[in-house]
């Protein structure tokens, strides 16, 4: 089932294109969004967590229109978000902030202690929830984002650059809680770990030029590296590097 | 969790630390208009009507700041509410604290010149957050009160332009009407938009 609906999206900031056109569909599961700098990835999940508006096109989630005020109240509250830099109050210890976040998403006041505290301890901070954020260390930092991200336990779940300071340990820990959470929500983490992706997703997208470059499985993605002579340590890498290279070749004509 | 949430909302917005400052600014307002010199001279009253609005409104000004602009934006209820209320519960507070300090001169300088700047700063102050964001937000009523302050020598006279509004020493129905205007465009267009997100 298609919980995100995309159709002729088009995002301009002043005189860039940063999507154009772009149509897409994405159900329940892991889905690793991929792409070079300046790709339009990060455009695409700030439209999706409805902090921006698209300059055309349309979006429909959760079976909702997002550019309806009150269809993008309804998605809200089913929504997490994970931006790349998102900011945090000082003086908030994490179960505060994370409480905060919740609050905002109006979840039922008597649901919302033990759902912080769940939440808190999926990212493997239960030991550090009474600390003031200002003195975890940046992966924790990046945690206690995730943690405000599901406290609601979102059908739909966007992460930008997620594993950002996690060291190898916390990553394959949060691919582990990926998984997880993409068996009942539908999960769309942008990353530049092409790693993450195949360990973790269940589908791939890869975005150059703000246009859709590939679409596929993580298994497909690296049978085409093994297939192809894409630059990359690792065959997912080149698999990486050759789509990329065939969707500017095509462009390019 | 209704109340813990807005007391959390309060503390990431530093409302007790803007309350105290508000409260500060009243017990020097206060002190500086009793000091023995404006007492002899009335006139002196003028840093205290345009300076202490000047401070409040910088306070004020500073807790339009959120740490987390991203995300509050995926807030499920529209922010304006919180955000007017927000404004208004601070600007009457500063409105309703700072005449004390002038409650003595009821005709040149008192309380309503008082609320009147009050107004006027802060609607200032608003409207920059939007443009500049809250931490750059004090810039423009700075620069304003400073220049209306080093220039009162050259205003001379028994009605004052509109801009001049900071400085009209009684009730005149032009100070009041630009200093609300000023206050319901600036308050207006923070409560719609928000402060400008800065890093």
């Amino acid at each position: 089932m298609t919980t995100i609906q995309v159709a002729g999206l088009h995002v301009r900031h002043r005189r860039t294109v940063a999507l154009d056109s772009l149509d897409l569909g994405f159900g329940r599961g892991v889905h690793g969004l991929l792409g070079p700098n300046g790709a339009g990835k990060t455009s695409l999940i700030r439209v999706l967590a409805t902090v921006a508006a698209p300059s055309g096109g349309r979006v429909r989630m959760l079976g909702e229109d997002i550019a309806d005020p009150r269809g993008r109240t309804e998605v809200r509250r089913r929504l997490g978000y994970l931006p790349q830099d998102f900011g945090y109050y000082p003086g908030f210890t994490v179960r505060e902030f994370v409480a905060y976040m919740a609050w905002l998403k109006e979840m039922p006041a008597a649901r919302t202690p033990a759902a912080v505290e769940r939440a808190v301890t999926r990212v493997g901070l239960a030991d550090r929830i009474d600390v003031k954020i200002r003195t975890l260390s940046g992966g924790m930092v990046r945690r206690v984002g995730i943690a405000q991200a599901i406290v609601n336990d979102p059908a739909v779940l966007l992460l930008d650059e997620p594993t950002a300071g996690l060291d190898p340990e916390q990553r394959v820990e949060f691919r582990e809680l990926l998984r997880e959470l993409g068996a009942g929500s539908t999960v769309l983490v942008s990353t530049h770990l092409v790693e993450d992706v195949a360990a973790a997703c269940t589908e791939v997208t890869l975005i150059a030029g703000g246009r859709l470059a590939y679409r596929g499985t993580p298994e497909a993605l690296t049978a085409l590296g093994a297939a192809s002579d894409g630059v990359g340590d690792h065959p997912i890498e080149r698999g990486y590097t050759a789509a990329l290279r065939a969707h500017r070749e095509v462009a390019a004509r | 969790m209704t109340s813990t949430g807005i007391v959390l909302y309060a503390r990431s917005r530093a409302l007790p630390q803007t309350v105290a400052a508000l409260a500060a600014t009243t017990v020097l307002a206060v002190w500086a208009t009793h000091s023995l010199d404006s007492y002899l001279d009335p006139e002196r009253r003028v840093p205290v009507v345009a300076l202490a609005p000047l401070v409040a409104a910088t306070a004020i000004g500073s807790s339009l700041h959120s740490a987390s602009e991203e995300l509050d934006r995926t807030a499920v209820r529209p922010w304006w509410r919180r955000r007017l209320t927000h404004l208004l519960c601070l600007t009457a507070l500063a409105a309703a604290l700072l005449p004390l300090a002038v409650l003595s001169s009821a005709q040149i300088f008192g309380p309503p010149a008082m609320v009147r700047n009050v107004l006027g700063c802060t609607g200032l102050t608003a409207g920059a957050a939007v443009v500049l964001g809250a931490r750059l937000s004090w810039l423009p009523v700075f620069g304003y009160v400073s220049a209306m302050y080093m220039g009162v020598s050259g205003l001379r006279g028994t009605s004052l332009p509109a801009w001049a509004w900071l400085l009209e020493p009684g009730a005149g129905g032009g100070a009041w009407a630009t200093a609300a205007v000023l206050f319901a465009l600036g308050g207006g267009a923070y409560a719609v938009k928000g402060a400008r997100g800065t890093p």
